[in-house]
């Protein structure tokens, strides 16, 4: 695997040329800071750009386009890392060995079209593709009670902290819909081709010469941009009391979703001892939490903690019925307390490392996969993989109870299932 | 032990029978570093009722001891836990039951002899407990709660108790919670016994490993084990035609949905093997209702489709077509399905390109271990063999079988279920 990076200065070219895989797959990334009242608002004009084209004007003709690049993949989403939005842009395409020569440079072709040359004419999109697109997103935030799961964490969230990107919802926001129409889509469009940071990342077997000049043909851009503003949360202070809500909602389980901030991590504690933390409280089915809710308990069927390293957080979920809610939340803070006292073992600190090196391994045989870690490398300077390998492996128990130490639980969340009486 | 390639995707698979019918398909790949593992049974939800060997009286076992017994396969006698021990090498390790079969699989990077032998050792090795069975039924009652509170699973079980009188598909995967918590010890070491004899069982393996060892351990573990017979289970006679045409349901949902079911026998095309009419039956969805569809693009412009999800499943002597959407107009776009039943026309344009579109799916899919295993794993479990040809047997479809085909269904034969919110 070779990688290189080169500097076209409105945007910045990784190329990762390999014969591991059959296909070559193509991110283009737009990044710039997260505003919660652009969510809505860029989720519609992802979805409109994947919708149609001046040359492809409808879902349709954009699909049989796709289908005929060989089954070519495009996908588009948009997420947040820390203080920014992302908008990445994927186009998966076999290599031209396995269909015909061209396919390739079409392929691109068609992924500029899609970016770069929109439906729009009198400087908006066209209403009768606005309103289809629109009212499908309507119908996606009405229905967002469906997944409970998801809802308990928005509400959750609402009550942590409102005004922090960290409680954003991805998804957007019905009210914010109202006010998007075709010509403010279209402005919304121009600054994020305008003022965004780009890179652009091309994997596969890959001619190196052949896919700069195809890139530099096809990729419009000629805005130099910087961004100061860093990708990491700012702190908040710790809170004096545990804040605790509830939400009822018709359902047969109940869902707890527990926000736990921490805070004074360094960057070494945040990439390291604060995972394998993570592994041995909730993160893997070998965790405390699998084991002493679950398994001696049988109070739930999932229950899982994951970390927002950009946010300073850790989440914990879990599904559980009403009446264990408060047994729940006492073995939940039992088993970080554990965790701050150091009752782990160098079984559970080795099981948390092989599980990181599993992943460093997996990484390499996957794309997309490969392409995110240079895409943070990038972004907030991560370690190589070798790098990340050697330092995980050193981490010690000590530094794993300082880090646990920095964990506080901050909000509690229960959207209670209650019967609906009407049934 | 017997090698069959892959034609078109660089691919070998060997596959060997042991002397007491297990089936073991090894597909080692030297440039991956990944593996996954999978050690299933052809015994899922569905089989409740069924004459034991040795016995001449039929027993009716509780609905969703399949699911159960996946669980308890977890414990062992000796006390170390499967999750506990892949963690060890950070492995992942899971399992899962369908209606048809249930697997349990394990997958990582290191380690994998070690890992295979501990998975030939666990599964053949049950240890139930009046103990251990209480203390899963909480673990499992919520996990079906957490079920029965997603609107879609909801509605596909609604679609399936419309398609079917009497064939046990009717009934939901996990069962219900007054079913779980009769389930005994006696019945679970029953269904095992029954079940889990290696002439109903295969393995298969794929990724990182040395064919040699593999199969070295597969006959040091499994050769010993026996035969235990097969298990009387009676056919079942389902009628033609769907059990209820047309129903309205109530749910908590803001967005209507619909699920139409389309139910096939298939005796009058027996001209056909298996395969050969699945991928038909997969080509008249996709023309007729697929992204490209023109079908898509007229309901997409009334507005009236806001997502859309179909698939066929198999049931002895049917094929049934599920087709589940949302929309702001439940009853225009049942009409618009209906009438796409009524005019199905193929186009040849189209037919060749979603040829086109499937072949160069099958090669993307030969890039990553566990697409491959899933892909093989199916074909196993549905057609019960390795079919080396399929790039060819994909080429060979044509529009005159198509529509001869389409000449033998009923395309009225159809349950329809409108569902609304309740508030």
């Amino acid at each position: 695997m070779k990688y290189t990076r080169k500097d076209l200065g409105s945007y910045k070219l990784h190329l990762i040329n390999t014969d591991k895989f059959k296909t070559v797959m193509i991110r283009v990334s737009f990044r710039s800071p997260i505003k919660k009242e652009e969510i809505t608002i860029r989720n519609i004009l992802t979805n409109m750009l994947m919708h149609s084209s001046k040359k492809y004007n409808t879902k349709r003709a954009l699909t049989i386009k796709a289908q005929d690049l060989y089954a070519a993949d495009l996908q588009v989403s948009n997420t947040r890392l820390g203080n920014y939005i992302n908008t990445d842009f994927y186009l998966s395409i076999l290599n031209d060995k396995y269909t015909e020569d061209g396919n390739f440079k079409d392929s691109i072709e068609f992924l500029s079209e899609v970016i770069f040359n929109p439906d729009v004419c009198d400087n908006k999109f066209r209403d009768e593709n606005f309103d289809i697109v629109k009212t499908t997103c309507r119908s996606a935030l009405e229905s967002i009670k469906e997944n409970t799961s998801n809802y308990s964490l928005v509400k959750m969230f609402e009550l942590f902290d409102d005004d922090s990107p960290c409680s954003y919802r991805m998804m957007g926001y019905l009210e914010d819909l109202k006010k998007i129409n075709s010509k403010n889509l279209y402005e919304h469009y121009l600054e994020m081709i305008r003022s965004s940071l780009v890179d652009i990342f091309v994997i596969g077997q890959i001619n190196e010469e052949e896919v700069l000049s195809l890139i530099k043909q096809n990729i419009k851009l000629d805005t130099i941009k910087k961004q100061r503003l860093p990708y990491l949360l700012e702190e908040k202070n710790m809170r004096g009391k545990v804040k605790t809500g509830k939400e009822q909602i018709v359902g047969s389980q109940s869902k707890l979703a527990i926000a736990f901030r921490v805070n004074g991590l360094s960057d070494y504690e945040r990439n390291y001892p604060l995972s394998l933390f993570n592994v041995i409280f909730g993160g893997s089915s070998d965790s405390k939490l699998f084991k002493v809710v679950r398994e001696e308990n049988s109070l739930c069927y999932t229950i899982v903690s994951i970390t927002n390293k950009l946010d300073n957080l850790i989440l914990v979920r879990a599904g559980i019925d009403n009446e264990s809610y408060d047994k729940c939340v006492c073995l939940i803070e039992k088993c970080l307390d554990d965790m701050k006292k150091g009752k782990f073992t160098l079984r559970d600190i080795n099981m948390a490392k092989e599980y990181y090196n599993t992943a460093l391994e997996e990484l390499e045989e996957s794309q997309y996969k490969i392409v995110n870690n240079y895409y943070m490398s990038e972004l907030i300077g991560t370690d190589t993989i070798e790098v990340k390998r050697e330092k995980m492996n050193k981490v010690t128990k000590e530094e794993i109870i300082k880090v646990a130490k920095k964990v506080t639980i901050d909000t509690i969340f229960l959207l209670e299932g209650v019967k609906n009486e009407g049934n | 032990m017997k090698e069959i390639k892959l034609n078109g995707l660089d691919l070998s698979t060997y596959v060997e029978t042991l002397a007491n019918g297990l089936e073991a398909i090894y597909i080692p790949l030297k440039d991956k570093k990944n593996y996954f593992v999978s050690y299933a049974t052809r015994y899922g939800s569905e089989t409740t009722t069924f004459t034991p060997v040795g016995s001449d009286k039929e027993i009716k076992v509780p609905d969703g001891i399949a699911h159960f017994l996946e669980h308890k396969m977890f414990e062992q006698e000796d006390g170390v836990d499967p999750f506990s021990y892949y963690s060890e090498s950070g492995t992942g390790a899971n399992a899962s039951t369908s209606f048809d079969n249930t697997q349990y699989i394990f997958y990582g990077t290191k380690n994998f002899e070690d890992n295979l032998r501990f998975l030939l050792k666990y599964v053949n090795e049950p240890y139930y407990t009046d103990e251990n069975v209480e203390k899963e039924k909480g673990i499992i009652a919520e996990e079906l709660k957490m079920y029965e509170d997603i609107p879609d699973w909801k509605c596909e079980t609604k679609l399936r108790e419309a398609l079917y009188h009497i064939h046990p598909r009717r009934v939901d995967i996990g069962g219900t919670v007054d079913e779980i918590m009769k389930i005994t010890k006696e019945d679970l070491y029953t269904c095992y016994e029954n079940f889990y004899s290696p002439n109903n069982m295969f393995l298969l393996m794929v990724g990182n490993f040395d064919l040699d060892s593999a199969s070295k351990i597969v006959h040091e573990m499994l050769d010993n084990i026996e035969n235990k017979g097969k298990p009387i289970v009676r056919k079942i006679c389902e009628p033609n035609e769907v059990y209820i045409k047309n129903q309205v349901i109530k749910l908590d949902i803001k967005v209507p949905k619909i699920g139409i079911g389309l139910k096939i026998p298939i005796e009058n095309l027996s001209e056909y093997d298996d395969l050969m009419l699945d991928l038909y039956f997969e080509m008249l969805s996709t023309l007729c209702f697929g992204p490209s569809s023109e079908f898509r693009e007229k309901v997409r412009n009334k507005k009236i489709l806001n997502s859309f999800y179909s698939e066929w499943e198999a049931i002895d002597g049917f094929r049934t077509l599920l087709i589940f959407a949302s929309t702001n107009n439940p009853d225009e776009l049942i009409n618009e399905i209906i009438g796409e039943f009524k005019n199905i026309s193929i186009d040849e344009d189209a037919f060749s390109r979603m040829k086109k579109v499937w072949i160069a799916n099958e090669v993307k899919m030969a890039d990553y271990v566990d697409s491959i295993e899933a892909n093989i794993y199916d074909d196993i479990l549905n057609y019960k063999r390795i079919i080396p040809n399929k790039l060819d047997l994909i080429r060979s479809l044509n529009i005159s079988d198509m529509n001869n085909i389409l000449k033998k269904i009923d395309f009225s034969n159809l349950a329809i279920i409108k569902f609304v919110g309740d508030k």
